[in-house]
């Protein structure tokens, strides 16, 4: 396709009322702003835009001929709805180009209030297939900011399969971990960055460590910043870029100041002007790329545009680290839980908590004999599949069909899960598998992501489950879900006591609450151990985890061990494991009635412990007399466990 | 806003006779828009005087050693006057060779960081208005917050001079007032063993000024809270990221003094014999939420003086 003046956009952040004016006057042909509401950047006080302000700035900008999107990444819990629907009329009645979306909530608001502006998904929800595109495509997304992890290759294809635009991050800060997939300020500060309050744990100092002995591996370790993520900037492969397919060209900084925005918007226009003109006789200008370079902030990397960069993408000294945001801390033990003072629920289903249905405990587990266990000790439900980590192998077909017959004798379900994070690989496996299923004959699958949604409903025919990756917050998310084939969901990991309770009082599909297991902080593409002791990245891969276990040791003394799975993607534990035992009184007064183990990353007698000790509890609670908690069983969990115990976001009162 | 000032009056005067509007090339040195309330201040100050100018603003967007360079380019703009937020930016444009004018805010020691001699007589080419609340005003704060506590940790970074001064301060006002507890910090990783230095009978903890401090407070306030400890802080932003409270400067109000100087210089003063001001007015800032989680009822008198109450 032949290249035109609007082939490209060239789109600069905006914090404040003289960047917006340094942006246009540099030659941005689109900005993007948020207001003082659900927005990514909701630390500073001083930057994004007031209502009137932002009515203000839709107008500055169009008379100056560009275009305007205004943030509305984040995810909304179910006290801020009535918020959002006020901030959604006042949205529509401004008319920005268009709101960058986070919560499928949003989606499903939008379309109910006849919203006029077009949506684009913002980075926040981690599009990575075509399914996903589709599915967005079907509520009148019109572009998708796409995935960091994405290399310009992908982003073609992606392109010539749905035909949507994309947008991709060309210059600034970047996540280590896949974007509105980190928990792990969430979780530890009450403070999530799928909330735009993230305090950048992966910009902590790490040593990297064998979980075995506890002992550090890096014998020439390359300095402590271990995930910390160089800046990105495409100025030396913009030819590349163009011809991608990407339509626009994001640069990251909201906080940043006129100068800084205004510099780079120069530079990188000047060099998209240059190679439109004349594409053949187009060459780097070595000024301007000197003088990105100049006034970078860290060290600048294509980060995975051209391919899996590897351990060229951290910066591990840290000597560039523009400020931190904390520093590590200890997890929140399950002796630091706050009394929860149960909720009172309007009880319209079941009115009698002894005539309730019996309690559902569902199990993940890695291999069939943490299965039999699970099964043996009263799980009603099983999860396999999906991500397997080493040294376990993935679940053939074989053994999904065996397991679904073990748990038949249990009276009991296999759900089969598929993995988290899936691009073209993944995605062509699951279409083989999900056409497998008929043999298989599962209970029900659980997928992670939107693309597998789809994918999973216009396919096979037994019932959907949705995971936590959903980020389930408000019940309006909940309908999107239902709407679009799903009979149950997850809650959030980040959500807590009482933002669980009023999302249950509402939700019209079945919720089900992870209260035990291994949580995982993050999800990386970025191979920790390959990175730190090798310098590759994926490929070569010299398969160091099938070795040895590595894990990452943090200055408050936390070890947050790595999982690898089959897909080489590195999954950060939190230091201590999520148990909600002592809560399942609360838990139980506010109606939640689908419970889950995450036992994927425990021995089988580990599984059965757990799953019995659950089972008993739930069965003591249901029968509704005198219930007394039996405190001994907490040392008997606390021993057996491989990673000490706490209470994840159950911490706080509200996360924010 | 201080009475009419002389200065200002002369100004007006003399733009008016002239018929014309004298245009003053200005520069601001600025460290992070973080403190670009008190440019607006001075903006408005000078306006307010009548005063027109050609804003040159430069911002190092925190790169401390970017300073020189960017003061550099301000002289090579002619300016007739520099305004420099922070130490690092007053002392990059005190530095410059000539004579240019410095009016800096808010500096804490302006002594110290040898930016003028005294406070009352600067003696060179620099005056301004420092951003130091008072120790003994944050004494009395915290007393009228806090009427119970009695023993107060002060946690500190030690590699920064403004904490240092700031902890000397506090601990001469205060140590007839409360039991005093000295919690340094050598670097910013030591907070995460926060929870091995804090002694079982402290009441509340002081935070000074100091950017390792403010920038990791999230790790402080996630530690303080499951001690149930207030913190007390000298660092504005601070306060909705789970501080109980603080007795802050108004960087604003810190600009509108600035300005004052300002014109001053521009009608001929030297700066060398214009004293150096002082924070009169801090203003309270108050976190409800928090108050709430610690059980701590915010005193009435307090809630009704608070320049902001975060919810």
């Amino acid at each position: 396709m032949l290249l035109t003046p609007q082939s490209v956009e060239l789109l600069a952040p905006v914090g404040t009322w003289d960047v917006l004016e340094a942006a246009i006057g540099a030659g941005a042909d689109a900005v993007y702003l948020g207001g003082k509401r659900f927005n990514m950047r909701l630390h500073r006080t001083d930057t994004n835009f007031d209502d009137e302000k932002l009515a203000r700035a839709v107008k500055y900008a169009h008379a100056h001929n560009v275009r305007l999107y205004v943030t509305v990444n984040n995810l909304i819990s179910e006290q801020e709805l009535p918020g959002m629907r006020e901030y959604l009329k006042l949205l529509n009645q401004i008319q920005p180009d268009s709101l960058i979306i986070q919560d499928l909530a949003t989606l499903q608001l939008a379309r109910d209030m006849n919203i006029t502006v077009p949506l684009h998904a913002s980075v926040m929800m981690n599009t990575h297939n075509e399914h996903s595109i589709k599915a967005l495509m079907d509520y009148g997304v019109t572009r998708i900011v796409a995935n960091r992890e994405l290399t310009l290759t992908q982003l073609t294809l992606l392109k010539q399969r749905t035909g949507i635009e994309l947008e991709y991050f060309v210059h600034g800060d970047m996540c280590v971990a896949h974007s509105g997939q980190c928990y792990h300020s969430g979780i530890v500060f009450g403070q999530s960055s799928n909330r735009g309050r993230c305090l950048k744990p992966c910009r902590w100092p790490y040593q990297l460590v064998d979980t075995t002995t506890g002992q550090t591996v890096a014998a020439n370790d390359r300095g402590p910043y271990k995930l910390a993520m160089k800046d990105m900037c495409m100025y030396s492969a913009l030819p590349q870029l163009i011809q991608s397919g990407v339509c626009s060209f994001k640069i990251e900084g909201r906080m940043r100041t006129a100068d800084f925005v205004s510099r780079i918007v120069k530079v990188y226009r000047r060099a998209i002007d240059r190679y439109i003109a004349d594409p053949a006789g187009y060459t780097l200008d070595m000024a301007d790329w000197q003088e990105l370079s100049e006034y970078r902030t860290r060290d600048l990397s294509t980060c995975f545009a051209l391919g899996n960069p590897g351990a060229s993408s951290i910066g591990y000294t840290g000597e560039r680290e523009p400020r931190f945001f904390s520093q590590a801390v200890k997890e929140a033990s399950v002796a630091a839980a706050i009394s929860l003072s149960p909720v009172t629920v309007t009880r319209t289903k079941s009115p009698n908590p002894a005539n309730r249905p019996r309690p559902q405990l569902a199990v993940r587990v890695a291999c069939p004999d943490s299965l039999t266990s699970a099964l043996q000790n009263g799980a009603t439900i099983a999860f396999i599949g999906g991500e397997a980590f080493k040294p376990n192998k993935p679940w053939t077909l074989t053994d999904l069909a065996a397991a679904v017959s073990e748990a038949n004798n249990y009276q009991a379900k296999v759900i089969v899960t598929t993995p988290r994070i899936t691009m073209e690989r993944e995605i062509g496996e699951a279409e083989q598998f999900f056409n497998s299923l008929e043999s298989v004959k599962p209970h029900g699958v659980m997928v992670s992501n939107s693309g597998m949604l789809r994918l999973a409903q216009q396919t096979i025919n037994i019932p959907i489950q949705t995971d936590f990756s959903f980020n389930l917050f408000n019940h309006h998310t909940a309908a999107w879900l239902k709407a679009n084939g799903a009979s149950k969901a997850t809650i959030s990991p980040e959500a807590t006591y009482e933002q669980i309770a009023e999302l249950v009082k509402n939700s019209p599909l079945p919720l089900e609450m992870i209260v035990h297991g291994a949580i995982e902080a993050m999800v990386l593409d970025h191979c920790v151990p390959s990175a730190v002791l090798e310098g590759t990245a994926t490929y070569p891969c010299h398969h160091l985890c099938s070795e040895k276990h590595y894990s990452l040791l943090d200055s408050a003394g936390e070890r947050h061990d790595i999982a690898i799975d089959q897909y080489c993607r590195n999954h950060i534990l939190f230091a201590k494991d999520l148990c909600l035992l002592p809560h399942l009184p609360a838990l139980m007064s506010a109606d939640i009635n689908h419970y889950r183990i995450e036992g994927q990353h425990y021995t089988p007698k580990l599984v059965g412990l757990i799953t019995a000790l659950y089972r008993t509890e739930l069965d003591k609670l249901a029968a509704g007399d005198n219930y007394t908690f039996d405190k001994t069983c907490m040392n008997r969990l606390t021993d057996a466990s491989p990673r000490s115990l706490g209470i994840g976001a159950f911490r706080y009162r509200i996360s924010r | 806003m201080a009475g009419i000032n002389p200065a200002h009056v002369e100004n007006v005067i003399k733009n008016n006779h002239r018929g014309v509007i004298h245009l003053h090339q200005i520069g601001i040195l600025q460290l992070t828009q973080n403190l670009d309330d008190a440019v607006r201040g001075f903006k408005a100050g000078l306006a307010e005087a009548g005063l027109t100018a050609n804003f040159h603003y430069l911002n190092a967007d925190g790169a401390v050693s970017d300073l020189p360079q960017l003061a550099e380019k301000l002289a090579n703009q002619t300016v007739e006057l520099i305004f420099a937020c922070s130490t690092p930016a007053a002392q990059a444009a005190i530095q410059l060779a000539g004579t240019i004018p410095v009016v800096f805010t808010p500096v804490f020691d302006p002594v110290g960081a040898k930016l003028t001699q005294s406070m009352d007589k600067p003696g060179g080419k620099a005056t301004g208005v420092a951003g130091m609340v008072p120790a003994a005003a944050k004494v009395d704060f915290i007393r009228e917050l806090l009427p119970s506590a009695q023993t107060i940790g002060i946690l500190y970074h030690t590699g920064d001079s403004n904490a240092l001064l700031e902890v000397s301060n506090f601990k001469q006002a205060a140590s007839t007032v409360f039991t005093l507890i000295d919690l340094p910090v050598d670097q910013a990783e030591d907070l995460s063993a926060l929870p091995d230095k804090l002694p079982a009978n402290l009441d509340a903890l002081f935070l000074p000024i100091g950017r390792v401090i403010e920038e990791n407070f999230a790790s402080v306030a996630y530690y303080a809270e499951a001690a149930n400890l207030p913190i007390i802080t000298s660092h504005a932003p601070n306060v909705p990221s789970g501080a109980l409270g603080a007795l802050v400067a108004n960087h604003y109000q810190l600009g509108l003094t600035c300005s004052v100087k300002a014109a001053q210089i521009l009608a001929g003063t030297q700066p060398e014999t214009i004293p150096v001001g002082l924070v009169d007015n801090p203003e309270i800032l108050l976190n409800a939420f928090v108050a709430a989680n610690l059980g701590i009822e915010l005193p009435l008198t307090l809630l009704a003086k608070a320049a902001e109450v975060f919810e």
